[in-house]
């Protein structure tokens, strides 16, 4: 099914019924189609929405401890998010979470808030020519225990 | 070396001031699951200078495992190049480059995979016991075992030293402490870890003296296998399998003969190969453990203002405490040069290993104690059992005769090694001359003590 600009989905009701929504930003561009996406989805059935931040802290390090720059990155991400939902007369909750691996906490926080859908972005990124999805994107594909949607930036 | 003939019996005697030691990190991280093992401990019942002293000792302890750990995987691989293991030069060389290789690697900040040290450790406890069961079945005899243990038996002097060397055989008992803020429920799966830990390594290992033993004499495992003992133990059983002699006595049925007689062939190849390589492996694994544990140690410490921030600084782009894992593993290079001269380098590490690590574990056994006396009705998620109440309170057995078997340790070490006397004093005077200007500088005082609400709102 081809789509054209300004062209919506009907989504079946039936099948896509959301109460909780959990949406993974990193601070990176993708992250504003991805929150306007969880919220516009969000809408229809009234659902919470919870916007998470994970700073990946790296094992040389205790797994609480403060790294200044990257919660100053993640605040500024998780604000973004709030300011965009805004826009879109909808109200999110945000989180930060410190973790050894950014998929495995995505997956949790899922797990622990029940939620019946994740929404992550991504870029478009080659490696040695070759389409590459990351890490924390197939972890969660495979992983996560409901439906996953996910966005890709433009090519350009 | 040290023990002789009483490896077996010091590595039993070292078990169970192992065993007491788990038991009181069990109370003690369970308590306070957060990175800082002894040094937590120390600064939530006394002060903060106790917690420094106890993590400054740590520190040192996890610098020799670095340099420890390092220095014996060169040995491993002698397999495959000899000059490694016969060669000081090579040897150091080699030991100075994985360490070398280790702090760029985690000053950039590769990711290990959890997964493949999980698998790795599990490869290596299976090929051990499977080692242990071989050289009981086929060299185990317990007349010649006990020949060689009352033939070699030490002087009361080396005997004694022996169990506090033996002590280097149980370290990971700090690191699954620093480890517990990681874990799901840390309350319930930290002392479920200790115990675990105390099952595994006591009948490994005492499997292995029993093996080693079986294998060889003790002049034989302290000369040419001393720094490699497990190889050593590998090869005496691989030469002792005869395949068509095994299997004959196995089977009858040609057809099980063949393939026993075939599997038993391969066995004696690929043994000695594969405790080469997995030694190797595991050691360099464990090197990396003690590089992290000591950078997150002085992260925690930095965070405590117990050390310098400079220590604790983040490298802006790799995101790794650059300046701790550069400094420390200076110094546990250091601490190999004297290989290139030092034939006796290994027992000299040892010596340092036990200083920092018995210091820092009678500390956590006095924590645990303080904390019974000081804070009887606080919440204790796993509180030891065995306990003999005094003046009202109840205080545990096992950390009353944890903190004299440690305190015994540490002093036959400090009397008996002039290196690990001399080295040891050293760091902890050198650790506490920055402390104190540390804190000076920063206008604390260096005996300030945590309080109780501090901890309530921490959570």
């Amino acid at each position: 099914m081809r789509l054209h600009r300004g062209e919506t989905i009907i989504v079946d009701e039936q099948y896509m019924k959301l109460e909780r929504v959990l949406v993974a930003v990193n601070g990176k561009d993708s992250d504003v189609e991805t929150v306007k996406l969880a919220c516009d989805l969000a809408k229809k059935f009234k659902a919470k929405v919870y916007v998470v931040y994970v700073i990946e802290v790296k094992r040389s390090l205790p797994l609480d401890a403060t790294i200044e720059s990257e919660i100053e990155k993640a605040e500024k991400a998780l604000s973004r998010a709030e300011e965009i939902a805004a826009e879109h007369d909808y109200e999110v909750e945000t989180d930060l979470v410190q973790a050894r691996e950014v998929g495995p906490a995505i997956v949790d926080e899922a797990m622990e808030r029940d939620v019946d859908l994740i929404v992550m972005g991504f870029g478009y990124k080659k490696r040695f020519g070759i389409f590459n999805l990351g890490r924390v994107i197939p972890y969660v594909l495979e992983e996560a225990p409901c439906r996953v949607l996910l966005y890709r930036e433009n090519i350009s | 070396m040290v023990a002789a003939g009483a490896t077996p019996v010091v590595l039993g005697i070292a078990g169970i001031v192992f065993i007491f030691t788990a038991l009181t990190y069990a109370e003690g991280t369970a308590m306070f699951p957060e990175a800082g093992g002894s040094a937590s401990f120390a600064r939530h019942a006394f002060n903060d200078l106790v917690g420094f002293v106890a993590g400054w000792a740590l520190m040192f302890s996890y610098i020799v495992t670095i340099s420890i750990s390092a220095y014996t995987i060169p040995s491993y691989l002698g397999l495959f190049w000899e000059p490694l293991k016969t060669s000081p030069l090579a040897h150091t060389a080699v030991a100075l480059g994985i360490v070398l290789l280790l702090m760029i690697v985690n000053v950039v900040g590769i990711r290990e995979s959890s997964q493949v040290n999980v698998a790795l450790a599990i490869l290596d406890i299976a090929t051990q016991v499977f080692i242990i069961v071989l050289a009981l079945a086929i060299l185990f005899q317990s007349g010649i075992f006990w020949h060689r243990v009352t033939e070699y038996w030490p002087s009361t002097a080396n005997l004694v030293f022996g169990i506090a060397i033996a002590a280097i055989a149980f370290t990971g008992v700090e690191t699954v402490s620093q480890m517990a803020e990681e874990a799901r429920r840390p309350q319930v799966r930290a002392p479920r870890a200790y115990i675990l830990i105390i099952v595994v390594v006591l009948l490994i290992f005492g499997g292995i003296s029993v093996s080693a033993f079986s294998a060889m004499t003790p002049p034989e495992l302290a000369s040419e296998w001393a720094t490699d003992p497990m190889a050593g133990v590998a090869h005496n059983v691989s030469a002792a399998i005869v395949p068509d002699e095994l299997a004959a006595k196995l089977f009858s049925n040609p057809v099980q003969f063949f393939l026993a007689s075939w599997f038993l062939e391969v066995v004696r190849a690929a043994l000695p190969l594969l405790v080469a390589i997995l030694a190797a492996t595991i050691l360099f694994i464990a090197t990396n453990a003690g590089l992290l544990g000591i950078s997150r140690l002085a992260f925690s410490l930095g965070r405590a203002n117990l050390v310098p921030g400079v220590l604790k600084r983040v490298h802006p782009r790799s995101k790794t405490p650059y300046v701790s894992i550069i400094v420390f593993t200076l110094v546990a290079m250091l601490l190999q040069v004297p290989g290139f001269f030092r034939p006796d380098l290994f027992e000299n590490l040892g010596g340092l290993y036990a200083f920092g690590s018995m210091l820092s574990f009678a500390l956590a056994h006095l924590s645990i104690l303080a904390l019974r006396w000081r804070m009887p009705r606080a919440e204790r998620p796993f509180k030891l059992a065995g306990n003999v109440k005094f003046r009202g309170v109840e205080l545990p057995l096992t950390a009353v005769i944890g903190l004299l078997g440690t305190v015994a340790i540490w002093i036959v070490v400090v009397i008996m090694q002039e290196y690990s006397r001399w080295v040891g004093f050293g760091w902890m005077a050198l650790g506490l001359g920055m402390y104190f200007l540390f804190r000076w500088h920063r206008q604390l005082s260096p005996a300030r003590a945590v309080k109780w609400s501090d901890i309530l709102k921490a959570g």
